[in-house]
């Protein structure tokens, strides 16, 4: 009985103390968590994909404020139903240029991911922790590791150089803090403006080594980063640092952080140009390495009849909506969704069904204004055009018979244009060559007064009566059966390149290749050299002689080569224009008026309120109370 | 068997003491084979209670100075053999006094022995089911005598609020099997997941449900653990305090059966009144005409009129053209009965003893049934249960223990689509349905005469059904089953062969808990009047929803949740206690594992099995009674934390001293203050239930989809897809239990042996408690889908308090006695720290508050005119401006506008800080008499103002006329209008419509929740002795009982105790009159 009960006491123990740690270990090996996705190749590149994923977002033009707030579309207000741009707020970011920013809810706030912003320090965080866990799987490729990591670091980079032209100094989140991290290490302070910009090129240059240079697979890979569109991003980044919104700006000196200390560069550095300068020429070398070359028109469908100033006007469009082709340096997939907002109604089938077509984005009357002449200057400095005239009425005549409809009347602002006006722009009596008729004797065009283009309602029409052409393919046919011929979206083209570098040059003092660079531009526009054109043509001939001339026809070139493609709204910025161009009201024409008299009455669509502190973004206010180590924007 | 024994005892000389319990044994063997041992030479007598004189088992009977003696048997009698004539003799049994009394040969004694009062019972039972001494508790355990735990009502719950000190409890809904009161420990010192004590049942983890239903008069012992001493053999279970009840076992003799019946009628202690009718639609109309947007009457004067004559019971086609009515009195009875009846038999020998009791109760709700229906809608509630606890002895030293309990719930009643109760969203159908559209349901038609469903009335408005909540009540019904089945097994195992004073105890148990419901319905035809004869009063019926599918005479079947689980607990035990002259050591080593496996969790990291395994040791020192030291650990570890952080030490020392049996301690002090005692701890203990099971398990394991995340696209034509991993929760391998560092000092005093006062002191810091992140900045870039599961080890919380209890008996003579008792818990705590933001102004602060401080604006008052709202500062709720009658807020911060910066801590938690209880008992000759008097205060609550009801927390918004509501008559009563502009007035200004400005929350709808109230009153007759025993029973006692008899508070629209949840199924009052007698 003893020994028994011994045995008994003994098991009893044994039975209860033994094992304590596998007792306690219930979790099953194969319980999904972070290190699943980390798994094997596969899970590991799907997890680059996620990282990617807001990248991508960022190429919906609703969250652009390059787009959304440059003064080159406009969307209207008042209008009967105000949620035609997707709904949920999409037109919140054009709101930006009537004075509705805030710091309570900011707009475009990429910093929390509200008001269409994105959450950008989400992504980053991904990218990180892609980072910490990549050495993990063991089927990935050695190349495919170091080239996912580079990509991973591009996108860090670019996530954060977005966020440094949103708010100038911002926390650097280089590592992904541990969740449990006490509240000190988690409230990140703002680092300097020039260590943000150092952060971002120095993780951009580490990105370089590792990416390819060009995209083998287009058919599976074409959107992947490559070591061309790094370079180019970064010689972006530099000229952005080298701009006078951030290099020096007066206005920012009291940018200070919590405790004093300065986070805004305090003096004007021109060194920072010839970095900008230079890393533009090593992008370019690199993207023409990579195969970039001026695009070349590739005409697709059955084509009735295009003239060769059709074919001009097509290859200068095409440039930015035909995919993936030569000149683009940087592309994101997916696709641009809203040909149908930038489109006029040219045919019956269109006007038929009132929902293909809406037309919002409205062009104000002053951004047509800023493409030249066709002799390639200033339409106000043009000696040959009659600028103080350009509102009376004109007949279309035989000259202009592939830019506007013959026999039409439009205003006289419309004739001897340069032909990126042409490619660009969709004005009233304008040709519109395709939506189904690609025939340009006997094109389809616009009829803004009594046909189709007139608004059929109080939502969807157009504003000013100026269309942003440029980003409708010709093969777009809205209708019954509507087809979008879609196209990805292109933050770098070459010609970009080209003027980055010509500015970068001339702020660099290198006056005579800036014109070399610059004319590449106006050359493949069709235009004769900028010295040639004002000599022969401007009021102001000797204007690109001097560096401040000839910084004001680099900025007006690059305007018009880039309009409409997102780029604007953050130029003007950088160059700090962006005030001027939204101090005068946008003006266009009396949509609403169905006679060709009544119709052609300028008229004011809304006077945009944009002041020296809408340079930056506000941080929204909840963000300094939950970090009490940030400081707010300045005037905010 | 023996001979073992007796080898053991002749290798290792034994102690005295033992040898003595040998003979006992011997003895005992003896008498009960041999019962013609009795002689003429014995001395002999009966030993009873002072108090119920009833004959008492098992007292030991010793001849003063000697080891020799005998025990009575279960009628109190007992016989010695001895050389002399007389002798004198020693009676004592625990619970008692002891006596001496010089007994004679030839003439029988009769000794009653006093007992010890109440709360000083001189055995606690502490953790792991251990008895100890009173005197040698250093740690806090309050224990309580079960019968003071009896109400006339069948939730054990609703009984500790004041009965306990150190319980914070209150009842906050009357629905029969959902009327558990809340209850803590020494209040809440959590911001976490739980702030519930552990709650065990011989031993076992028992949900708060299980202790509701358990009965009374099967509990042996009842006690509370509250300070770390006391609970730290559970380790990072024990912080928020540990309820222990074991139940009872058998005692050697004769059967003895005890069976109680009582049945009650219970009714509302409050009952919400509503606006007659005439007053609603009068109202409405004044609604409609003082905002905007100013519309016309919504009744006319004909139909006030109208009604106010079918009110009258004008007859005749006035109440079928001018339906009103009462939606209360159609759907609920004033009143409703319970029935309840339990009964035990235990008993057995030296060898086997045995407990078996069973019960029965029944409560039914206060609805109504419809005779038309043959199935039963009103409510019913049946709980009953079967218990088992049986003990052999094996040999003189082991002893195997089998208890096994079943517990049946079986519900049955209406149907009800919210989470808030199985009915309590009749009230608010009731609350939301027209008194004056259409009556409950109509007498048949000529058409309709063999009609066999109910004609539900209705009406259309704008096309659509009106909710008739008669047939909310009537179409049809849900049942469901719970049961719960415990089996567990003991062994008690002296170890003496090892060493004198080791004792082994070990058991096992296992319970499967399960439960299923189902509701059947049918679906309601309703009708309309179309026609009227205003000479016959005839009318014509139109059925409103004739649409296929919409109404149907035959039940709908649907199937309900169904929840198994199991448990399983292993629980060794090894003591050690023994005297050396002065100084007596004790030591345990406890290893115990428990396990709890879900049967449905839904998910595979909630099917995991729950698992908790824990050593806990302690060591005891004392010294002649009068000093006393004690260490206790807990090390436990649990499987929800990641491995390096499994385990826990949670150590507490506490030392004791009991100054009256100090040499010095003698003459006149003595006399007066009778035992003084002080005591002290001080240490650790855990909470480790810090996350929802079902939820959040496993805190170190991250909870991602992969390839649930963002997706992107590559290639010419985005091709190639794939979506990263969307992240639920972040791994936090640092997540661990909270701790609550404990400090306790108290001291026991005793004045003439008769007022007894505990008075004890407490500090609590809880630390590591695990809240949510919600404030980390952006820039460290967490994922939105994890956001609200990002939880981290950082809140700090503190609480510190008071427990009083006072007991005084005095016997006046013979016949007549009386006893007071009173005691007092009050709590304070507060959040030391939190995560939130650096706000601006320091009243938004939540760190210093109290754990769940309400925050809201300052009401002043109404506005006295539109212009004057015009002229205040900024006051802008759902973009409307107020006007003249809505509340005017303070402008705290003077900035001119009324936001959420101005906001500021307002009330108190709805917790109360103060639970008070008070009583008395006075018996006289059989007859006896109790009252219990229970308070609480330090609490507010809200009414909530708004039109919409949160039923998640079964709080019903009060807004009359918005969504269809009616107007609670208080509210009728007084209310702004343009007519009597009082600024002061219970409701602002009316509206047909929720008014934002009115719903914020605010000091203008906070009240104070405190009350006393007359919570128990019991008289009893317990009949004579010799006409009992005439008919072959022990004792038979009569009584009538009342529970929540009166109740005393500043607030008048509902019972107080219900707080916010006005609209909750009422607290009950009972009127009981029950039996008991023994045989």
């Amino acid at each position: 009985m003893k020994i028994f009960f011994k045995i008994l006491l003994a098991g009893c123990t044994l039975g209860t103390f033994q094992g304590c740690k596998k007792y306690l270990d219930v979790t099953p090996d194969n319980i999904a968590t972070l290190e699943s996705s980390f798994s094997n190749a596969n899970e590991a590149h799907a997890y680059l994909f996620g990282c990617y994923a807001n990248l991508q977002a960022l190429a919906d033009v609703r969250r652009n404020s390059g787009f959304t707030a440059s003064g080159e579309i406009l969307f209207p207000i008042n209008m009967q139903d105000q949620t035609t741009l997707g709904g949920g707020g999409g037109d919140a970011g054009f709101n930006l240029m009537r004075g509705l920013q805030n710091s309570l809810n900011p707009i475009h706030n990429f910093w929390d991911g509200y008001n269409m912003g994105l959450k950008l320090y989400e992504s980053i965080r991904m990218c990180n922790t892609f980072l910490d866990n990549i050495h993990i799987p063991l089927d990935v490729q050695p190349y495919d590791r170091t080239r996912w990591s580079a990509e991973a670091k591009f996108l860090k980079a670019y996530y954060h150089y977005w966020l440094i032209r949103m708010y100038g100094p911002i926390p650097v989140a280089d590592k992904a803090i541990p969740v449990n991290a006490p509240s000190e290490e988690v409230r990140q302070k703002q680092q300097s403006l020039d260590s943000c910009f150092s952060y971002v090129v120095k993780t951009l240059d580490e990105a370089i080594l590792d990416l390819p240079p060009a995209i083998q697979n287009a058919a599976a890979e074409a959107g992947r980063i490559t070591s061309a569109i790094a370079l180019a991003v970064k010689a972006e980044v530099l000229a952005t640092q080298a701009s006078p919104l951030f290099n020096g700006n007066p206005d920012y000196t009291g940018f200070k952080g919590k405790n004093g200390e300065q986070l805004w560069p305090a003096s004007y550095d021109a060194t920072k140009w010839e970095r900008a300068a230079e890393a533009c020429r090593v992008a370019i070398l690199a993207a023409e390495a990579a195969g970039a070359k001026p695009y070349e028109l590739r005409l697709q469908g059955n084509i009735v009849s295009a003239s060769d100033q059709t074919k001009q006007l097509l290859t200068l469009q095409g440039a930015f909506v035909d995919p993936w082709n030569a000149e683009q340096v940087w592309t994101l997939n997916p696709r641009f969704g809203w040909q149908y907002m930038a489109m006029p109604r040219v045919t019956a089938e269109a006007a038929g069904n009132v929902f293909a077509v809406y037309s919002n984005f409205s062009v104000p009357l002053a951004e047509s204004e800023i493409f030249y002449s066709k002799n390639g200057v200033p339409i106000n400095e043009d000696v040959n055009f009659d600028y103080a005239n350009r509102y009376l009425l004109a007949t279309g005549d035989a000259d202009h018979r592939y830019y506007i409809k013959q026999d039409y009347n439009t205003v006289r602002g419309n004739f001897n244009r340069e032909p990126r006006y042409y490619s660009s722009v969709a004005f009233d009596g304008a040709v519109w060559f395709g939506s189904g008729n690609t025939n340009d004797n006997n094109p389809n065009y616009v009829n803004a007064v009594n046909g189709y283009a007139s608004p059929p309602d109080r939502t969807r029409y157009n504003a000013t009566g100026y269309w942003a052409k440029k980003l409708v393919h010709y093969q777009s046919v809205p209708g019954q059966n509507t087809v979008w011929q879609t196209y990805p979206w292109t933050f770098i083209r070459l010609s970009g390149l080209w003027l980055l570098y010509a500015e970068c040059l001339n702020e660099a003092g290198n006056h005579a290749e800036a014109i070399t660079w610059l004319d590449k531009v106006r050359t493949r526009a069709g235009l004769p050299g900028v010295v040639t054109a004002w000599a022969t043509y401007s009021r102001l001939p000797s204007k690109p002689a001097s560096k401040d001339g000839l910084r004001s026809i680099i900025h007006q070139e690059r305007r018009i080569e880039l309009a409409f493609e997102g780029q604007a709204g953050w130029d003007l910025r950088r160059w700090k224009e962006l005030q001027n161009v939204l101090s005068k009201p946008f003006q266009g024409w009396t949509v609403f008026n169905r006679t060709v008299a009544g119709y052609y009455q300028l008229s004011n669509v809304y006077q945009p309120a944009f002041g020296l502190r809408d340079y930056l973004f506000p941080i929204q206010q909840y963000d300094l109370l939950t970090n009490p180590n940030l400081v707010q924007t300045p005037y905010w | 068997m023996t001979i073992r024994f007796a080898c053991t005892s002749i290798r290792k000389p034994l102690p005295s003491r033992l040898l003595a319990l040998v003979l006992l044994f011997f003895s005992f063997f003896s008498t009960s084979n041999d019962v013609s041992a009795q002689t003429n030479g014995s001395l002999s007598g009966y030993v009873m209670d002072s108090t119920t004189r009833l004959p008492i088992n098992g007292v030991s009977v010793v001849i003063k100075g000697t080891k020799q003696g005998t025990s009575t048997d279960k009628s109190g009698e007992f016989h010695m053999d001895i050389s002399g004539n007389q002798a004198l003799l020693e009676f004592s049994f625990v619970g008692y006094k002891s006596k001496e009394l010089v007994v004679q040969k030839g003439r029988p004694a009769t000794v009653y022995l006093a007992t010890i009062v109440d709360t000083f019972g001189a055995v606690v039972v502490t953790a792991y089911g251990r008895k100890e001494r009173r005197e040698a508790v250093v740690g806090s355990v309050t224990s309580i005598q079960p019968g003071e735990l009896k109400i006339p009502a069948s939730n054990l719950t609703n009984a500790l609020a004041g009965k306990i000190a150190g319980v914070i409890g209150f009842q906050r809904g009357g629905q029969p099997g959902l009327d558990n009161s809340s209850f803590f420990i020494r209040g809440v010192t959590t911001l976490g997941y739980s702030a519930s004590p552990l709650i065990l049942v011989d031993n076992i983890e028992l949900s708060a449900n299980d202790l509701a239903r358990l009965q009374v008069d099967d509990i042996a012992s009842f006690s509370i653990l509250k300070d770390a001493s006391a609970a730290a053999l559970y380790g990072a279970r024990g912080a928020n305090g540990v309820i222990l009840v074991t139940t009872k076992e058998g005692k050697a003799g004769k059967a003895r059966i005890e069976v109680r019946a009582e049945t009650a009628i219970s009714s509302n202690t409050k009952s919400l009144k509503l606006a007659d009718p005439v007053t609603y639609m009068k109202l409405y109309n004044e609604a409609l005409a003082t905002r905007p947007p100013y519309g016309a009457p919504e009744f006319s004067q004909n139909q006030i009129i109208g009604t106010q004559k079918t009110l009258d019971g004008a007859g005749g086609i006035y109440p079928l053209l001018y339906p009103a009515v009462d939606w209360v009195k159609e759907l609920f009875n004033d009143q409703t009965q319970t029935y309840r009846a339990n009964f035990s038999v235990s008993g057995g020998n030296k060898d086997a003893k045995y407990y078996v009791a069973g019960s029965y109760s029944r409560d039914n709700g206060i609805l109504k049934v419809n005779s038309v229906n043959n199935f039963n809608s009103g409510m019913k509630f049946e709980n009953y249960q079967l218990r088992a606890n049986t003990s052999l002895k094996l040999s003189p030293t082991t002893e195997v223990g089998v208890r096994l309990w079943g517990n049946f719930n079986e519900y049955m009643g209406p149907i009800s689509n919210q989470g808030g109760g199985f009915a309590t969203d009749l009230y608010s159908q009731v609350l939301h349905s027209t008194p004056v559209g259409f009556p409950a349901f109509w007498q048949p038609d000529s058409a309709n005469r063999n009609t066999k469903h109910i004609l539900f009335g209705n009406r259309l408005r704008n096309g659509n059904l009106q909710s008739n909540p008669y047939a909310s009540l009537m179409y049809g019904y849900k049942t469901f089953s719970e049961s719960r089945m415990s089996a567990q097994f003991e062994v008690n195992q002296s170890l003496k062969f090892i060493t004198p004073g080791l004792t082994f105890f070990g058991m096992f148990s296992t319970n499967r808990y399960s439960y299923f419901d189902v509701s059947r319905n049918y679906l309601p035809f309703y009708y309309d009047a179309t026609s009227f004869n205003e000479q016959t009063g005839e009318y014509k019926l139109a059925w409103l929803n004739n649409q296929p599918g919409s109404a149907q005479e035959y039940l709908n079947y649907n199937e309900g949740p169904k929840w198994l689980n199991t448990y399983l607990y292993m629980l060794g035990r090894v003591d050690y206690t023994r005297t050396f002259g002065d100084h007596t050591v004790g030591a345990s080593l406890i290893g115990s594992r428990q396990q709890t496996l879900s049967g449905n969790a839904g998910n595979l990291l909630a099917s995991l099995p729950n698992r908790n395994l824990g050593v806990s040791g302690r060591a005891s020192y004392s010294y002649d009674n009068r000093y006393f030291g004690e260490f206790n650990f807990g090390y436990n570890g649990s499987e929800k934390f990641a491995p390096d952080h499994r385990f826990g030490f949670f150590p507490t020392i506490g030392a004791g001293w009991v100054v009256s049996n100090e040499k010095f301690w003698g003459g006149k002090l003595a006399q007066v203050v009778t035992r003084l005692k002080f005591r002290g701890s001080y240490g650790l203990v855990g909470n480790d239930n810090i996350g929802d099971p079902r939820t959040q398990r496993f805190f170190y394991l991250s909870n991602v989809a992969p390839n649930g995340g963002p997706r992107s696209y590559f290639g010419t034509n985005n091709a190639v897809s794939m979506a990263g991993t969307a992240i639920y929760a972040y791994p936090n391998p640092d997540v661990t239990w909270e701790t609550g560092r404990k400090s306790n000092v108290a001291v026991e005093v005793s004045f003439f042996d008769k007022l007894n006062i505990i008075a004890e002191l407490y500090h609590e810091d809880r630390y590591d408690i695990l809240i949510r992140r919600g404030y980390i900045p952006v820039t460290v870039g967490i994922e939105g889908s994890a956001d609200a599961n990002l939880r981290a080890n950082l809140g700090k919380a503190s609480s510190d308090g008071f427990d009083f209890s006072l007991n005084y008996r005095q016997d006046f003579n013979k016949n007549l006695w009386v006893s007071v008792l009173g005691n007092f818990t009050a709590t304070r705590n507060k959040v030391v720290q939190w995560e939130e933001p650096e706000y601006q102004y320091p009243w938004k602060f939540y760190r210093g508050q109290p754990i769940n401080q309400p925050f809201g604006f300052i009401a002043e008052r109404l506005f006295v005119d539109d212009k004057e709202a015009m002229n205040s500062p900024v006051q802008l709720f759902g973009g409307n401006a107020p006007q003249g009658g809505d509340i005017k807020y303070r402008d705290i911060n003077g900035d001119g506008v009324i936001n959420q910066d101005d906001q500021v801590p307002i009330g108190l938690p709805s917790t109360p800080q103060i639970i008070y209880g008070f009583g008395f008992s006075v018996g006289f000759k059989n007859f006896d008499l109790s009252a219990f008097f229970q308070g609480s205060a330090r609490s507010t609550f809200f009414i909530n103002p708004s039109a919409t009801t949160d039923f998640e927390y079964g709080i019903f918004g009060t807004a009359p006329f918005a969504n269809n509501a009616q107007i609670l008559d208080a509210y009728a009563q007084d209310h702004w209008s343009e007519e009597k502009q009082n600024l002061y007035a219970l409701w602002p200004r009316l509206a047909t419509y929720e008014v934002p400005n009115n719903t914020q929350t605010s000091t203008w709808w906070l009240r104070n929740g405190a009350f006393v109230r007359l919570k128990s009153v019991e008289a009893g007759y317990t009949f004579p002795k010799r006409w009992t025993n005439s008919i072959y029973m022990n004792s038979v006692r009569l009584y009538f009982s009342g529970l929540n008899l009166l109740t005393f508070s500043s607030f008048k629209l509902w019972d107080p105790e219900l707080a916010g949840n006005g609209f909750a199924y009422p607290v009950q009052k009972v009127f009981n009159v029950g039996l008991k007698f023994d045989l």
